[in-house]
């Protein structure tokens, strides 16, 4: 089945539980099959799936979603307040060795401590691939505003894993 | 070279898209001209990509294949109750 992998991994990074994700990714095949009508032939039909993946998310998983999977990188979410489509704040000194230096684990943590809108903009962009016009019809908000929330996904990113490696010594 | 940028918010802005293929050619082409000569956008340039590295190779899971018997099995189910039903009302 095409594009299950992605699926099942984009239900992963938003729900942080294995059995949420794989009835997530359940649900959201049954829906795809059921309303398969919605589906314009020509369009891409992995932002299709994604689309019904994160409606599906937020209307029936997001509430009982689990909490960050590290307890150092809980401040991330305490930190964050204010209005996405603000300049963000300069952000901490990180450099490119830092990254490289990093386990995937202490960088998986940081990605799974921010804000669930964050962590799926840096997925759906990172990881997924997708362009700023596909991001926008997955999440419903416009391009500007995708190109402003990622911006600021990847600076508290970057602040985030700025802060960690000065608490654990890294260069 | 320059050891301070004075755009550098817009350079920040213009390097994710160019790393997010966004940006147009004739934008790439004039960062990466400037980028040898600013050490900021260099850095900055090798950060983001070190940063779509990490999560490239650290965020990828792959699905369990029960979830894939799960899924087909639940498929074929409701494909031969449509087989079933249609027939009837129609």
């Amino acid at each position: 089945m095409p594009h299950l992998d992605a699926m099942y991994n984009f239900a992963l990074r938003l729900t942080n539980d294995e059995d949420d994700a794989q009835d997530l990714v359940q649900d959201t095949c049954m829906k795809a099959f059921r309303f398969i009508d919605s589906f314009e032939p020509g369009t891409y039909a992995k932002a299709w799936l994604f689309r019904i993946l994160k409606n599906n998310f937020i209307n029936d998983y997001r509430k009982k979603s689990r909490g960050p999977a590290k307890v150092e990188f809980e401040w991330v979410e305490q930190s964050f307040s204010g209005d996405e489509d603000q300049e963000p704040a300069s952000h901490a000194d990180l450099h490119a060795e830092t990254v490289n230096e990093m386990l995937g684990d202490e960088i998986t943590a940081a990605i799974q401590a921010l804000p669930v809108d964050f962590r799926m903009i840096i997925i759906l962009c990172d990881l997924e691939e997708f362009s700023y016009e596909e991001m926008a019809r997955i999440l419903d908000i416009p391009i500007g505003t995708v190109r402003s929330r990622l911006h600021r996904a990847r600076a508290i990113l970057k602040d985030s894993l700025a802060a960690y490696a000065k608490s654990k010594g890294y260069h | 070279m320059k050891k301070t940028c004075t755009h550098q918010p817009d350079c920040l802005k213009l390097i994710q898209r160019i790393i997010d293929r966004e940006a147009t050619p004739e934008e790439e082409a004039a960062f990466l001209a400037n980028k040898e000569q600013c050490l900021p956008c260099q850095e900055g340039y090798e950060l983001e990509q070190s940063l779509r590295k990490a999560i490239k190779s650290n965020c990828s899971s792959k699905c369990p294949e029960t979830l894939f018997a799960r899924i087909k099995a639940k498929l074929f189910v409701v494909l031969i109750l449509i087989s079933i039903l249609i027939p009837l009302f129609c």
